[in-house]
């Protein structure tokens, strides 16, 4: 096994934490629009501090893209 | 020979993209705010305002009404840093729509607006507890000294690593699109066209929803994620106890 094979294995490894983030956010979505579902009233509120969550939530993913991009092109 | 006397060192001064776009983006700014500050001089206050000034003052109001409704009172003056922090980081995030490279890609430019609310933070701290501010590094009890020093530095890393992060990976996709596009490009209409203008023809159809995605959203979102953070990171450092006599006193003057 070349070390280019080695260095795209730990990349694809690195990248399981953009999966996790991703069902953080499905998660995070549902619990959102339920929320809106049943009080239509709060919708922009709901709305603007759903973004703001996923956001949040979506940092630990662009972590994980950002180690598995280091470990190709700068290690 | 002093290095700094050195009249040679400007030859060698050579920053980088990133940090000359981000000088040019304050320089905007500045000449934004001199030309604001004319006009507003300059205005009639008994007439309604108009044009630019009729946007700048909508956007005083709008940041007032916000960290007025946020971070409750103690903090009137933290429209003026927002009012400063958000033209800056928006369009850092976005100037990658015109082609220059984005300062958020140098680690320095995010680094820098994080260490601002950093030290807001430790400074708010300080001047509402004064010297029981050193008693947040041994609480619950002094062997917890060394993970509450190392959890301070916790918000500016994942501040920096935030911006950055966006930042750098927008710019790594896009440019992976771009380049399989040109291959792309060239393989087709390579034995049409003769030259490098080949690799040009896919790359403006695909790429402005790329644009679109990872700069004007993106840089969006974490322009309203960064400004959040910092009104709440800072307004949670005042102790309940004196928001709690703020709104009592508030509540007597109402009552007379």
């Amino acid at each position: 096994m070349t070390d280019l094979g080695m260095r795209a294995i730990a990349a694809a490894i690195a990248i399981f934490g953009a999966g996790a983030s991703s069902i953080g956010e499905g998660l995070l979505v549902t619990k959102a629009i339920d929320g809106m579902a049943r009080n239509p009233e709060m919708y922009s509120k709901l709305r603007s501090s759903m973004i703001i969550g996923a956001a949040l939530v979506e940092t630990c993913g662009i972590y994980a893209l950002l180690v598995a991009i280091l470990i190709i092109f700068a290690l | 020979m002093d290095k700094y006397s050195d009249p040679n060192i400007w030859k060698t001064f050579n920053p980088s993209g990133e940090i000359i776009v981000a000088l040019i983006i304050i320089g905007i700014l500045i000449v934004l705010a001199i030309i604001v500050g004319i006009l507003a001089k300059c205005a009639d206050p008994l007439k309604r305002p108009k044009g630019l000034l009729k946007v700048v003052e909508w956007c005083v109001e709008k940041l007032d009404a916000f960290t007025q409704d946020i971070m409750g009172p103690g903090f009137e003056n933290f429209g003026g840093l927002l009012l400063g922090i958000i033209p800056f980081l928006f369009l850092s995030f976005t100037i990658g729509i015109v082609g220059l490279p984005t300062p958020m890609n140098n680690l320095a430019v995010p680094l820098s607006l994080a260490l601002v609310t950093f030290c807001l933070i430790h400074y708010t701290s300080m001047r509402y507890t004064k010297w029981r501010y050193f008693k947040r590094y041994v609480d619950p009890f002094p062997f917890f000294l060394p993970i509450n020093l190392l959890s301070m530095w916790a918000p500016l890393l994942s501040m920096t690593l935030r911006m950055f992060g966006n930042g750098i990976v927008g710019w790594v996709l896009m440019s992976l699109v771009n380049s399989v596009l040109e291959g792309l490009s060239t393989s087709i209409f390579g034995g049409i066209i003769a030259g490098g203008a080949s690799g040009v023809f896919l790359v403006p159809i695909i790429t402005p929803v790329l644009h679109a995605y990872f700069d004007l959203f993106s840089g969006f979102v974490q322009t309203m994620v960064f400004v959040f953070l910092t009104v709440l990171f800072i307004a949670q450092e005042r102790p309940e106890e004196i928001e709690m006599e703020a709104n009592m006193a508030s509540r007597k003057e109402a009552v007379k």
